[in-house]
Formats: C-alpha cells, sequence, structure tokens
C-alpha cells in the first residue's frame, strides 16, 4: 500500500470507526461488517487492518473497550465511543464531508478554465 | 449485526502484564475469526474453505497481532504512570492538607530539619570544592606535585635546585612538561612603592597547567635562560585591582624592584596556582648550572599512560645518579641505593588538600550524626501525631485504604515535610557558606572553589529525601506495623502499644548515644585545641608588630649596605614613643618560610662518616630581637653592634640544639659551622626553643647569625610596643620612609596574626565541631523530653488507674524515672562505645590529649545522662498529678 494511500485510508477509517460506534458498542467483528456493508467493502480491503486503528484510537482516547458477552454467548471485546469521540466525530464529519465533497467536484471537471 | 443485546460486563480491570495483554489480544483475533468462518458456513460454505476465506480477508494476521501487543503495551504502561502520577497527587494534597492542618508541628520539624540539612549541606560544599571537585586545569589527574626527599639528611621534602629542575625537565620522559616555581617578594616602584606577591617559575609552568591566558599570550621555554625577567603575565584579580580589568594592559611596563618588565598576558579568574593570592607571574630565568639553592617548588604532568609509580621510579633513578655525582653529598663509599634517596610524586590534588582532608571528613561525619540527631526529634514528633492520628488511620483503613496504601501517605507526608527542610536547608547553607568564604576567618586551600554548586544541592535533595524515609518510618510502624483494625475506638489507645513503645526507646536511646559521641568527640577536639592555644611557643607575639620592609635590590644589591640602614632605622625606631622595643629579622615566625641547611660541631664526628646529618633552621637577626620577641636568653649573651663584619664570627644557637651536644647547655664558646661553608662560628649564647613552624610539633634546632655577619636585604621589622599598636606602627612606618622613600610598607601585621593563621584549620574544626556538637545536645535534650512526654500522656490512662487503686504519686514519679534513668544508661553507654572507635578516628587532629581521656570520657557523658533523666523529671511529675476519673473519662 503507498504512503499516500495509507494515511487517508487511515484517517477515513477512524472516523469510520467513530461513525460506527456512534450507534452503540459494538465488537470488532460487528464493526468491520457494519463499514464493509456501509462502503461497499471499499475502506477496508483486509478486515485485520481494523483492528489496529482500533487499539491506537483507544489508546488516543477516543473510544474505550471493556470484555462482554456476544449473542453467541462467547467472550468478545466491545467498543464504545468515549465522549472526547463523540465531540472528535462531531467535528471532523463535517470537515471530511466538505473536502471529499470538493475533491469529488474537482475531479468531475473537464475544462481548466477559470469560471 | 450491531449491538448485541444482552451483553455483560466480564470484567472492569483491564488485564494488565505481559501475559494478560497477549492473551486479550489472541481472543479478539480469534474472536473475529470464528465468528467469520460461523457466517460463511452459515452461507453453505463448507468448513475447510470458510476457514481459508476467513483467513485470506483477515489479511496478515500475525503482523496485525504484534502492532495490537506493541500498542496495547505502550497503552498499559502510559496508563499505569498515570494512575501512579494520580494517586502521588492525591498523597501530595493530602499531606499538604494535613500538614497546613498543624502548622506548629511542621514548622518546629522544618526548622529542626533546616539545621540538620543546611549545616550537612555547607559541610558538604566545603568537602566538595576542596576534596572532590576536580582542580581546574586541563585533564588534572595528569598533574602531580614534585619534590625530593634524602631523610638520613632530615630532608624529609627537598626542594628543587635549578641544576635538579633541569635535569628532570630534559631527562624525565614520564613527564609531558615539567615546572618549577618559587614565591617572591618584588617591590612595585610608582610613587607609593607596593610589595607584590609574585611566583617566578620555570618556563614550562602554564603549559604544564595547560590553562590559555585571557589576554595576550604566557611565556615558555625561551624564557629558561639566565636572568631573563623582563616580561610578566599577571593574575585576574591583580589585573582588576591595578589596572581595572583594562584590556590593553599588554604591553605596559612595570617597575619591579627597579627592572622594566613589560606584561605579556593576563590569565583566567579561576587560575590561582599554587596560591590564590599569587599577583604576578615572572619567568625565573632558570640557569641549569647553578647545583646549590634548593628552593624550587616543582610540578609536573604526566605523559599520556604513564602512572604516578611510573614516573617516581624513573625520576628516583635520575635523582640517584644526580647524587652519586654530587660531591660531598653521599658519606664516603655509600652509594645511593644504599640511602633513602628518593623521589616524591604525588597527585597534585591530594597534594594540595593533605593538610585539610581529615578535619573536613571528621566535620562532615560530625554534622551527619547532628543530622542524625535531628531526624530522631522529627520521628519523635511524628510518633506524638501518630497516637492522636490512630482514629483519623483507622478511619481511613475501614473506608478501604489498605495498608500499602495508608502507609504511602504517611511516607509522602514525611518527604514532604522533609523536602520543605531540605529547601530550608539549602537557604542556610548558601548564606552560611557565603559568609563563611567571604569573611575570611580561616585559609583553606582552595577555598575559592567552595560554593553551593548543583552537586551540593543534589547532595542536599538526597539527604532530605533519605531523612524523609527514615524519620517517615516511625509512624509508619505506628500505623502500618499493626494488624490494619477495623475497632476505631481500639485505635484511640493504640498509641502506648508496645510497639510504639519500642520505637520510643529507640529514639532516646539513639538521640543520647549519639549526642554522647558527638559531644565526646568534640570535647577531645577543643580540649586540643585549648591545649594549642595555650602552648608555650617559647615567645610573646602579644603586642608585637611585624612590618615588612624589603630593601629595594638596586640600591642595596650588595647586602653590605643592609646593615647600616638597619643600624639607623633601629636607632629611630627605638627613639619613638610607645616603642619598646625593636628588631630586624629575616625570617617572622609563622611566616611559613624557613632555611634550613647541614651543621658541624666543632670536635664532634662530621655527620658524612655517619651517614646521616641533622638539618637546623638558621635565622639573620639584629642584636634585640629576643628581647623584642620576649625570647629568654638562657646562657650567654645577645649580639650587639660590636658583632660586625671583620670581627669574630658568632652564632646563638637554641636550647633543643645545645641540649644535643651540651646536656648542661654549657655551649657558649664552642665553634660550629654550615656544611657549605667553611667558616667557624662561635657560640656566644643559647636561648630558649621556639616553635615557629607548627604550634603541634616541638621545635627542631635553631641558630641565629647577626645581620652585620650575614647581611641579607629580606627583613621584617618587628617591633613591641607599649599601648596603642597602631598609632605607634604609623609612627614607625613614618620614620622608616624617612630614611629610605624607596621600601614598601604595606606588609604590616600583628605578630599574633602570623600565629592564629597557623591553627586556622585546628580552629576552624573546634568551631564548627563545637557548634554542632552544642546544637545535638540542644535537639537530643528537646528530643528526649518529647519522647518522655509522650510516654506519660500515652500511659496517663494506665497512671490514673494505678493512683486509683491506691499506687502514691511518688511511686509513678519513681516509675518513670527509673524507666529514664534505663534509658539514659543504655544511650550513655552506647555513647561512649561510639566517641571510643570515633576518638581512634579522629586521633590526628588531637594534641597533648589522650584519645581516652578521663575528663572527657567521664564528665560529659555522665552530664548529658543527667540531663536525659532531667528531661523525664517534668513528664513524671505531670504522670503523679494524672487524676484517675479524667484518665477513664477519656476513654
Amino acid at each position: 500500500m503507498a504512503d499516500t494511500e495509507s494515511d487517508l485510508l487511515r484517517s477515513s477509517l477512524d472516523l469510520l470507526i467513530l461513525k460506527t460506534l456512534s450507534w452503540g458498542p459494538m465488537h470488532g467483528y460487528a464493526i468491520s461488517e457494519w463499514i464493509e456493508t456501509a462502503t461497499d467493502s471499499l475502506c477496508l480491503v483486509e478486515e485485520g487492518t481494523l483492528y489496529p486503528a482500533l487499539h491506537r484510537l483507544e489508546r488516543r482516547g477516543w473510544i474505550t473497550s471493556e470484555w462482554g458477552v456476544s449473542a453467541h454467548n462467547r467472550r468478545a471485546k466491545f467498543y464504545k465511543l468515549s465522549t472526547t469521540g463523540r465531540a472528535r466525530l462531531r467535528a471532523e464529519s463535517p470537515v471530511w464531508q466538505r473536502n471529499a465533497g470538493a475533491i469529488a467536484a474537482a475531479l468531475r471537471r473537464t475544462s481548466s478554465e477559470i469560471a | 449485526m450491531t449491538l448485541t443485546p444482552g451483553w455483560r460486563r466480564l470484567f472492569r480491570i483491564p488485564r494488565v502484564g505481559r501475559r494478560g495483554i497477549e492473551r486479550d489480544v489472541d481472543d479478539e483475533l480469534s474472536f473475529h475469526l470464528a465468528m467469520r468462518v460461523e457466517k460463511l458456513r452459515d452461507r453453505g460454505v463448507p468448513e475447510e474453505i470458510a476457514n481459508a476465506e476467513a483467513l485470506a480477508r483477515f489479511g496478515d494476521a500475525s503482523r496485525v497481532r504484534d502492532e495490537l501487543l506493541t500498542i496495547d503495551q505502550q497503552f498499559a504502561r502510559e496508563a499505569r504512570l498515570m494512575d501512579w502520577l494520580d494517586s502521588v497527587r492525591a498523597d501530595l494534597r493530602y499531606a499538604i492538607r494535613t500538614l497546613r492542618r498543624s502548622p506548629v508541628f511542621t514548622i518546629v520539624a522544618v526548622l529542626t530539619l533546616a539545621i540538620g540539612i543546611g549545616a550537612t549541606s555547607a559541610i558538604f560544599s566545603l568537602v566538595n570544592g576542596i576534596l572532590l571537585e576536580p582542580l581546574p586545569y586541563a585533564h588534572p589527574e595528569q598533574l602531580v606535585s614534585f619534590a625530593q626527599s634524602y631523610p638520613e639528611k632530615g630532608l624529609d621534602s627537598w626542594q628543587l635546585s635549578q641544576e635538579n629542575l633541569a635535569m628532570y625537565r630534559d631527562g624525565a620522559s614520564d613527564f609531558a612538561s615539567f615546572a618549577g616555581f618559587a614565591r617572591r617578594g618584588v617591590t612595585l616602584g610608582g610613587e607609593h612603592p607596593e610589595r607584590l606577591t609574585v611566583e617566578r617559575t620555570t618556563g614550562e609552568f602554564f603549559q604544564v597547567l595547560g590553562v590559555a591566558p585571557l589576554l595576550g599570550h604566557t611565556y615558555g621555554n625561551a624564557e629558561d635562560t639566565p636572568r631573563t625577567n623582563s616580561v610578566a603575565v599577571l593574575t585576574y584579580a591583580f589585573w582588576q585591582s591595578h589596572f581595572g580589568g583594562r584590556r590593553d594592559v599588554v604591553g605596559t611596563v612595570l617597575d619591579l624592584d627597579g627592572e622594566p618588565v613589560t606584561v605579556i598576558g593576563v590569565m583566567p579568574r579561576s587560575f590561582a596556582f599554587p596560591r590564590s593570592d599569587t599577583q604576578v607571574y615572572l619567568p625565573l630565568g632558570l640557569d641549569p648550572t647553578r647545583r646549590f639553592g634548593w628552593f624550587l617548588g616543582g610540578v609536573a604532568r604526566l605523559a599520556p599512560g604513564v602512572t604516578v609509580e611510573q614516573a617516581h621510579r624513573q625520576t628516583t633513578q635520575i635523582f640517584r645518579r644526580w647524587a652519586a655525582d654530587m660531591p660531598q653529598l653521599l658519606p664516603p663509599g655509600i652509594v645511593p641505593e644504599r640511602t633513602g634517596l628518593t623521589t616524591l610524586v604525588r597527585p597534585l590534588q591530594s597534594a594540595i588538600v593533605t593538610d585539610v582532608r581529615r578535619p573536613l571528613i571528621v566535620l562532615q561525619a560530625a554534622v551527619l550524626l547532628m543530622l542524625l540527631i535531628a531526624v530522631a526529634n522529627v520521628a519523635t514528633l511524628q510518633s506524638g501525631r501518630a497516637a492522636g492520628r490512630a482514629r483519623e488511620i483507622a478511619v481511613r483503613g475501614a473506608l478501604g485504604a489498605t495498608r500499602t496504601r495508608v502507609g504511602r501517605q504517611l511516607l509522602t507526608e514525611s518527604i514532604v515535610l522533609a523536602i520543605l527542610g531540605g529547601v530550608a536547608g539549602a537557604a542556610l547553607a548558601w548564606i552560611g557558606v557565603r559568609e563563611f568564604t567571604a569573611s575570611g576567618i580561616v585559609t583553606l586551600p582552595r577555598l575559592d572553589d567552595v560554593r553551593v554548586d548543583p552537586r551540593v544541592l543534589a547532595f542536599t535533595l538526597l539527604v532530605s529525601l533519605a531523612c524523609g524515609v527514615l524519620f517517615g518510618l516511625a509512624p509508619l510502624w505506628h500505623a502500618v506495623g499493626r494488624r490494619a483494625t477495623s475497632d476505631i475506638a481500639r485505635a484511640q489507645r493504640e498509641g502506648s502499644h508496645r510497639g510504639a513503645r519500642r520505637v520510643n526507646n529507640v529514639l532516646v536511646v539513639a538521640q543520647l548515644g549519639l549526642s554522647v559521641t558527638l559531644l565526646v568527640a568534640a570535647g577531645l577536639v577543643l580540649e586540643s585545641f585549648q591545649h594549642l592555644v595555650r602552648t608555650d611557643l617559647g615567645f610573646d607575639p602579644r603586642g608585637v608588630t611585624a612590618i615588612s620592609t624589603p630593601l629595594p635590590m638596586m640600591k642595596y644589591g650588595t647586602n653590605a649596605s643592609a646593615v647600616p640602614f638597619t643600624e639607623t632605622a633601629l636607632r629611630t625606631v627605638r627613639s619613638l614613643p610607645g616603642v619598646r622595643s625593636a628588631a630586624f629579622v629575616q625570617v617572622v615566625p609563622f611566616s611559613g618560610a624557613v632555611n634550613t641547611d647541614g651543621y658541624l660541631i666543632e670536635g664532634h664526628a662530621p655527620p658524612s662518616a655517619t651517614g646521616t646529618e641533622k638539618q637546623v633552621v638558621t635565622n639573620v637577626v639584629t642584636p634585640g630581637f629576643f628581647r623584642t620577641l620576649n625570647i629568654t636568653l638562657l646562657r650567654g649573651r645577645d649580639f650587639t653592634t660590636a658583632d660586625r663584619d671583620g670581627s669574630l664570627p658568632v652564632t646563638i644557637v637554641d636550647e633543643t640544639l645545645a641540649r644535643e651536644y651540651w646536656p648542661d647547655l654549657n655551649a657558649v664558646g664552642r665553634r660550629m659551622r654550615l656544611t657549605g661553608d667553611t667558616t667557624w662560628l662561635t657560640i656566644v649564647g643559647v636561648a630558649r626553643s621556639v616553635r615557629d613552624e607548627d604550634v603541634a610539633t616541638p621545635s627542631r634546632p635553631h641558630m641565629y647569625t647577626p645581620i652585620a655577619q650575614q647581611p641579607t636585604t629580606w627583613l621584617t621589622l618587628v617591633v613591641r610596643s607599649d599601648g596603642d599598636a597602631t598609632a605607634t606602627t604609623d609612627a614607625v612606618r613614618r620614620a622608616i620612609h624617612g630614611i629610605e622613600s624607596g621600601i614598601p610598607l604595606d606588609g604590616v601585621r600583628p605578630l599574633t596574626q602570623y600565629v592564629d593563621h597557623a591553627l586556622d584549620t585546628r580552629r576552624m574544626t573546634e568551631i564548627l565541631l563545637g557548634a554542632f556538637a552544642l546544637m545535638a545536645v540542644l535537639l537530643a535534650a528537646v528530643g528526649i523530653y518529647g519522647v518522655m512526654s509522650l510516654y506519660v500522656s500515652n500511659r496517663t490512662r494506665e497512671f490514673g488507674i494505678r493512683m486509683a487503686v491506691g499506687a502514691e504519686p511518688s511511686r509513678v514519679v519513681r516509675l518513670v524515672l527509673s524507666e529514664g534513668i534505663a534509658l539514659a544508661i543504655v544511650g550513655v553507654v552506647l555513647g561512649v562505645g561510639g566517641a571510643l572507635i570515633a576518638s581512634r578516628w579522629i586521633g590526628s587532629l588531637l594534641y597533648d590529649v589522650s584519645a581516652h581521656d578521663p575528663l572527657a570520657f567521664t564528665v560529659l557523658p555522665i552530664a548529658l545522662g543527667a540531663l536525659a533523666v532531667a528531661s523525664c523529671v517534668l513528664p513524671a511529675r505531670r504522670a503523679a498529678k494524672s487524676d484517675p476519673l479524667v484518665a477513664l473519662r477519656a476513654e
């Protein structure tokens, strides 16, 4: 993976995780499923890359984790959005949307003229 | 799939430790894979394919695992650190709150500690600056001091001649550079001639020390030619005082002893070798052909990789070869190898501080003992509080605080206290050191290097922390050492339990023991100093003023012309009001200078045949010298003006010399001569022996010759005056200037000052040690009183009950007193034991006092023991007044 791509992916993955957890506590597998569905498998080429991102976010204090029992009665680690994580999500999403929109619009342009 | 309903918490506390983290990561990853496989199987994918698919979709699992472990371990470390910092912060806040609640306790404890820590740090800054701090020269570990020794001739430390110097400089490959130096006074000419303290050095002097000049340049080997002294290098202090630090001083021409000398450089401020009062460095103008005159001190830089021992071996060989060639030095038929001829090569730093090392270490030890007493004192205060705080601590325990937690909290409190004491102590040390170094009370080598520097501060911090832990143990013992009890009411009574009492007993015994040790040791040193001060020196320095009167070299170069000057000057001075007697002398007692020579007594075998030769201290005086210094003439007569050039050569010897050859002192009329001279001198008098080098050592043999037969221009006028010495001195100076205006007359000092100066280090030791011991006794008395009061108040209930069931108050008093006496006896016995060890260790500081001096070893311990018992009396009286009802109601 090229550096630019990984940086871009990492920051978008972080944001996606925060978004996912805004629905409520989830374990890693559930998060991966949600992201996969929500992004048509675009942002999570390898599911394994999710976990370092989760642990890093936890270390940063944006999410917290707790061990619990899954629906299938298995021991699973559940992640939960922290207050700072929620604030972060609220602050980042509009920025991301604006940037993504602007870049998308720019990429759609077909002429070099300055209107 | 989102949140599974019904999930529940398994753990609140994350797993810690490497193992726990690994298991968590593995569990998490395998959960993911299992879920994936399950989902695939649900869609009908066969088991093996589902497994492979799940792994493939996951990516590089082992890399992810490693990455997660790294992140989690870092996280765990950070979390632990944060937890710890949080708890420390909480402890600190709690400690400060507690201390602020009892301000009296806090202030007393901090002050006690400040005194102990301050004194310890102040002494350590002396030890640090003088003994530990490396000399401020390049690679100081390569520097050595150098001298020669010929023990059979009484030349234990024999300085170098110019010939010697050249032979080591050129012949000893173990030295990278080698230099000699000699202190001299020179007269700086001008309107008001001034006497300067000059160090004449050989060329490699600055190279040896490896210090570059601040301005200009220094001289070097090119100046090692005879009669080269036309350049000068100034010290920083002289440059500041005489040229106001002007940078254009290089090139200035000075008039030194009537010769023009050009300033070529200025040394940096830190440069102070061999002594800090040096003002100017001049090239010696080395003449290697000069065989005689051993007046140079040696200093050298070892070649890289060469040890002191190697240099010693090589130079001793050179020295012995020289000795074999030196006519008449060795007894006939004796080869140098059969003698004790050797060179003395010593690391420069230890050579410089050798005299003060022991006193400084003793002071440091003494002050540490005092600090321990201060610590015991604070521990007593802490114990007193611990009893009162038992309830609070029991409550905290009941609320779920673990024993370690409570212990840490109490320790934090002690350490906060100790650090407050340390800060105050550092301030005290800083003030003390500044005052001490500026006062000039004592002259110590390297005193300029003494300051409260970062190392001293680090030491202070360490000592403070150690103190905190030490006296923090007392409340720990009280609070944590016993089983945590949930019985809060009982906790209040626990103050009297056995453990606490044992702590208090240890504190009493320790304080008493330490102060006995310190006081006895100080007593011995004080007694020694008293003996030293009262030592009969053989002369009476009181009322005598010494005025240095160096004659201008140019005018009196022939020496003989100095004689008429002395006669005129003495006639004038003696006629001045207030002057009782006056004389000139070449070497003033205790001035640090001394001339010695070998000698022969007529009729006795020449020393060279027996192999050993004795040295005699020689001095040149005018008539009236013995009367002026009150030196009794035991036999014969003083010199007179009739003893002059051309008349019978005469000498006066001292009792020490005379006693050796003529036990009845009938030496008058006998003849002797100096080894290098063929003139026989007739002894005309025997004077009392005079201690003029060291108060503590018996005088060496002396002989005096009259100035008229041994002219010199190096003279000091000694004047004994009645009444106001200052007025008389002024009159004397005016009179001398009237006779010869070229003499700088700034060197005026009472003779007592020379003697005092010689006792400087001892005086410092005595004053400081005495002060520490006094402080220690005071602290110990307060501490013991505190412990006994505590003891009584803790047993109020018991005493109350005893009296309620019919015990007489006097019985209770006896009970308390007997407890106190038992402790005092143990403390005194241990203290005397400590003092016996200490006194052997300070043996070299004692003078005329036995290390087991019965006075110090009986009176002082008994006095301290009595003091300890006395401080039990008041608490005992209070115990007898215990009201049974009050005591019981207190429960």
